[in-house]
């Protein structure tokens, strides 16, 4: 599906805001699914982002994506189905972005630090070590481009005619602030430029592009082996790692906020005895993903963009997260359960090799 | 004109006669080779045949019927308010609904809402993902099918009567090939049309001076294509196409008590000649603009009055509208009742219903009225069935219902008005209403017969109903005293067009309360200059 958008929004306030800001986006969704026999649906999707449509990639780059999508699903269709897991980990950046846009992102909001329905994970938090030493993350919708990839969240100013700032949300491991929009918080009594709706709702603090990074990045091929060293130090035959994870960006539940949970897709297990990895299918993650943060060990050296659609409470916007692979201490996972519905019964058409029964009248 | 917003109208009854309709079709001598010329019919029998052939879980009933229905519909839409275009849109798709049965005519697995699947269907001719669609729907139709099979069986355990009627008709195949409709606007005219139109309240002198009175203003119009491809395993073949425009306008306004007052007026049709000129549509709008200036002025209507009311034609047919058009189809009653069918009329079976001197028939295959199109018409029903004429109310009586292929008792076939939108089940509905008055009056003694009326009981006025708005509750309409001699045309947009023609309506005793409704604050400020 291909979207492509030019907006402008107008603002004016009784306060003497006059603001006239440009939106542009384009964006193309592969979305693909297969049913494996047993009845598990599988699902991959990739996005990809620009500012503009001449921005997208070539047709050729495309395809080959779509190709690797199918492959994938091909492959996860005949994949073992997983057993249950507790041991370490490694997410790939672009899993890792996901991973804190839903497990953290959503947690800064300043919003759900009051009310008596919200969790308040974080309320109390400030000044405190929520993450390890290594990481920090800001949210800077300043910021148009990451390497050469098209940061989504960017915008110039947030929907309460506030100016976009880069927040630095959580430092060296201690959180310093919240996602404010104009709604003050018992600590915080005034926006950050992160007040953010879709057209028609009501703004509330949002992500733009949050940004993770690390001061103790190693190249991937250490994080592998460090995997593997954990794993057998914690006497387990393999670590876990995660290709790629889904949330609410763009899958089904778009606009349901209970979507700040992620399901993995793509996993493999990383073996001890130097056995080839090997995918398996249907992996929930059990728990509180947030404990699995603070057993971050390390991190990779390359950082991932994902764009995506993030839905909430204010609607549906664009957003980015940014962050480089992670090596997880522990993680807990479990069999997914969902879909015990029979595969089609008759091939999709264009595969299937017999003829139709009916003789043609030409 | 006078704000009523409810009539009661109170009835006798009695019985007499019913008469049995005659189809009437003239078909060309259609071939299957010949549809499958068509890229979209061919790939939709090349899916059918492979499903009837090989659809099938182990174990578990084949279907005896598969359904494929693609409608492509091209639908323009533009709006406008206070003088300027607010934007157009421009829907273009391909909706693909498929129906599978299971069991047998006598006892299937139809029932209740969601029968049958729902896919998007490929734009472009291309018969791999034509099929494609239509394979995805099937295997859900099937599938849901064995479920609700399963389940009816299980509910029919539980009732002691059994169903009054079979669960589908047998009805004769047909290959029906009409050559599908194209949508040819120029859109920046209509947008620039319905902006001008929207602001006639503020830039006609004939009417501009009321303008700080106006609340709103909108126009708007919509042109919309359906086409419709059918192939049923039974044999049929069908192709139809149907188009529908509409030009309209709407204005409102608030009395100085905060009542509001609306008015709306809409030129319809299934072409773009059958629509008002530029002129007359402009007429009607500032017909509707100073109207509201003469009602913020309008004395309050009494509480409540008892005596007759004449309905203008126009009003005359809204108001036959909502008493027949839901009356007069037959549905499959709930299980284990012995009821005919649902709604107002389902035990009236040869009941008197109108009075005697009023007939009604339902006539998908009356195309123009007076030289004007009738969105209504059609020649051959959602489910395959050519289109008759019914007639359903003889000198008063209810002598037929309007049906497609879910019989009801004493009604084993359809007759033609299985009529579905773009995306529903069919279920019957009307065509074209006719509804027709032996010896009917011209207008001036219409109105002579009224001020007679208000004489012989000592009122001091009485109502004539030119436009009928808001919610109508028509109960039985006995007391027609007399009907007009001339038929309004009211042709009704929709995604299932319908058009009733009917006359002028003098009722000898209607009741018309004050509406009541909660009046609003007017705005704070005047508009701007």
């Amino acid at each position: 599906m291909l979207t492509v958008q030019n907006e402008t929004d107008y603002y004016a306030s009784s306060e003497g805001s006059r603001v006239v800001a440009p939106h542009l986006g384009a964006r193309v969704v592969v979305f693909a699914m297969t049913r494996a026999d047993d009845g598990m649906d599988l699902f991959r999707e990739q996005t990809f982002e620009a500012e503009t449509v001449e921005g997208l990639p070539a047709q050729s780059e495309l395809e080959a994506a779509i190709r690797k999508l199918g492959k994938s699903l091909e492959e996860l269709r005949k994949a073992p189905v997983t057993e249950p897991f507790d041991g370490p980990a490694i997410l790939s950046g672009r899993a890792a972005a996901v991973f804190f846009h839903e497990v953290l992102g959503h947690r800064l909001e300043g919003q759900r630090q009051r009310g008596d329905e919200e969790g308040q994970t974080f309320t109390k938090d400030i000044g405190k070590d929520i993450l390890p030493t290594f990481l920090s993350v800001a949210d800077d919708p300043t910021r148009t481009k990451f390497g050469a990839s098209w940061l989504s969240g960017t915008y110039e100013y947030d929907d309460e005619g506030q100016k976009a700032r880069r927040v630095d949300l959580i430092d060296n491991g201690v959180l310093k602030t919240f996602l404010m929009s104009r709604l003050p918080i018992a600590s915080f009594g005034a926006s950050n430029g992160h007040g953010r709706a879709q057209t028609g709702r009501m703004p509330t603090g949002r992500q733009g592009n949050l940004i993770v990074t690390s001061t103790k990045s190693e190249p991937e091929s250490a994080l592998r082996r460090q995997l593997i060293d954990e794993a057998k130090q914690q006497g387990k035959p393999y670590g876990l790692f995660f290709e790629d994870i889904s949330s609410g960006f763009a899958v089904t539940t778009r606009s349901s906020p209970q979507a700040f949970q992620v399901i993995p897709l793509v996993v493999w297990r990383v073996y001890v005895d130097g056995r080839p990895d090997e995918l398996v299918r249907g992996v929930s993650i059990v728990g509180t993903p947030l404990a699995a943060m603070k057993r971050i060990l390390a991190t990779g050296d390359k950082s991932e963009v994902f764009n995506g659609e993030c839905g909430a409470e204010s609607g549906t916007i664009p957003v980015s997260a940014v962050a480089p692979a992670m090596l997880l201490s522990e993680i807990e996972t479990q069999k997914q359960a969902q879909g015990t519905a029979r595969p089609p019964i008759l091939t999709i058409p264009g595969a299937d090799t017999q003829a139709p029964a009916h003789k043609e009248a030409q | 004109m006078n704000p009523i917003r409810s009539l009661a109208v109170l009835a006798a009854a009695a019985l007499l006669a019913a008469c049995l309709s005659a189809p009437a079709l003239g078909a060309a001598p259609q071939t299957r080779a010949d549809a499958e010329k068509d890229p979209i019919l061919k790939a939709m029998l090349v899916e059918l045949d492979r499903s009837m052939t090989q659809l099938q879980l182990p174990g578990f009933a084949k279907p005896f019927f598969i359904q494929y229905r693609i409608v492509e519909v091209d639908d323009f839409t533009t709006k406008a308010e206070f003088g300027a275009s607010e934007g157009s849109s421009h829907a273009h798709q391909r909706v693909a609904r498929i129906t599978v049965r299971v069991g047998d005519y006598k006892t299937d697995s139809s029932g209740g809402r969601g029968d049958g699947a729902l896919e998007l269907a490929a734009l472009d001719d291309d018969p791999i993902a034509l099929r494609s669609a239509l394979w995805a729907g099937t295997d859900q139709a099937y599938k849901s099918a064995l479920a609700a099979y399963a389940q009816k069986q299980a509910a029919l355990k539980q009732v002691q009567t059994p169903p009054q009627a079979d669960d589908f008709s047998h009805e004769q195949p047909i290959i029906a090939l009409a050559a599908p409709l194209r949508l040819k606007l120029d859109e920046a005219d209509w947008v620039r049309r319905v902006a001008l139109a929207s602001g006639l309240y503020r830039t006609d002198a004939s009417v501009n001076a009321g303008q700080q009175d106006v609340e709103y203003s909108t126009a708007e119009f919509h042109g919309r294509v359906a086409t419709e491809w059918l192939v049923t395993s039974e044999g049929v073949i069908v192709r139809k196409s149907a188009a529908e425009y509409q030009q309209s306008v709407g204005v409102g306004t608030q009395a100085a008590d905060g009542m509001r007052l609306d008015r709306s007026y809409a030129s319809t049709g299934n072409a773009l000649k059958d629509l008002d000129s530029p002129q007359a549509f402009a007429q009607h709008a500032l017909g509707l603009i100073a109207s509201l200036t003469d009602l913020r002025k309008a004395p309050l209507v009494e509480e409540e009055y008892h005596g007759p009311v004449l309905l203008s034609s126009d009003a005359g047919a809204d108001t036959l509208r909502y008493l027949l058009a839901g009356s007069v189809t037959a549905a499959r009653p709930a299980l284990g009742t012995q009821a005919r069918t649902n709604g107002p009329f389902a035990s009236s079976y040869h009941a008197r219903v109108l009075p005697d001197f009023l007939d009604v028939q339902d006539d998908p295959g009356l195309k123009t009225f007076d030289g004007k199109g009738l969105v209504g018409a059609y020649d051959v029903d959602d489910e395959g069935v050519p289109a008759q004429a019914v007639k359903l109310v003889t000198a008063g009586r209810l002598s037929n219902y309007l049906i497609g292929r879910e019989p009801v008792r004493d009604f084993p076939q359809s007759n033609g008005h299985g009529r579905a939108g773009l995306t529903g089940a069919p279920r019957p509905a009307i065509g074209v209403l006719e509804i027709t008055a032996k010896n009917g009056l011209p207008d001036e003694e219409l109105n002579r017969k009224l001020l007679e009326m208000a004489t012989d009981r000592g009122l001091k006025s009485v109502y004539s109903v030119t436009t009928m708005g808001g919610d109508l509750t028509p109960r039985l309409l006995s007391s027609v005293e007399a009907a007009g001699k001339d038929m309004y045309v009211a042709n009704s947009f929709g995604d299932v067009p319908q058009t009733v023609l009917a006359p002028a309506l003098l009722l000898d005793d209607v009741t018309v309360r004050r509406a009541n409704e909660k009046n609003e604050k007017l705005p704070f400020y005047p508009p701007p200059e």
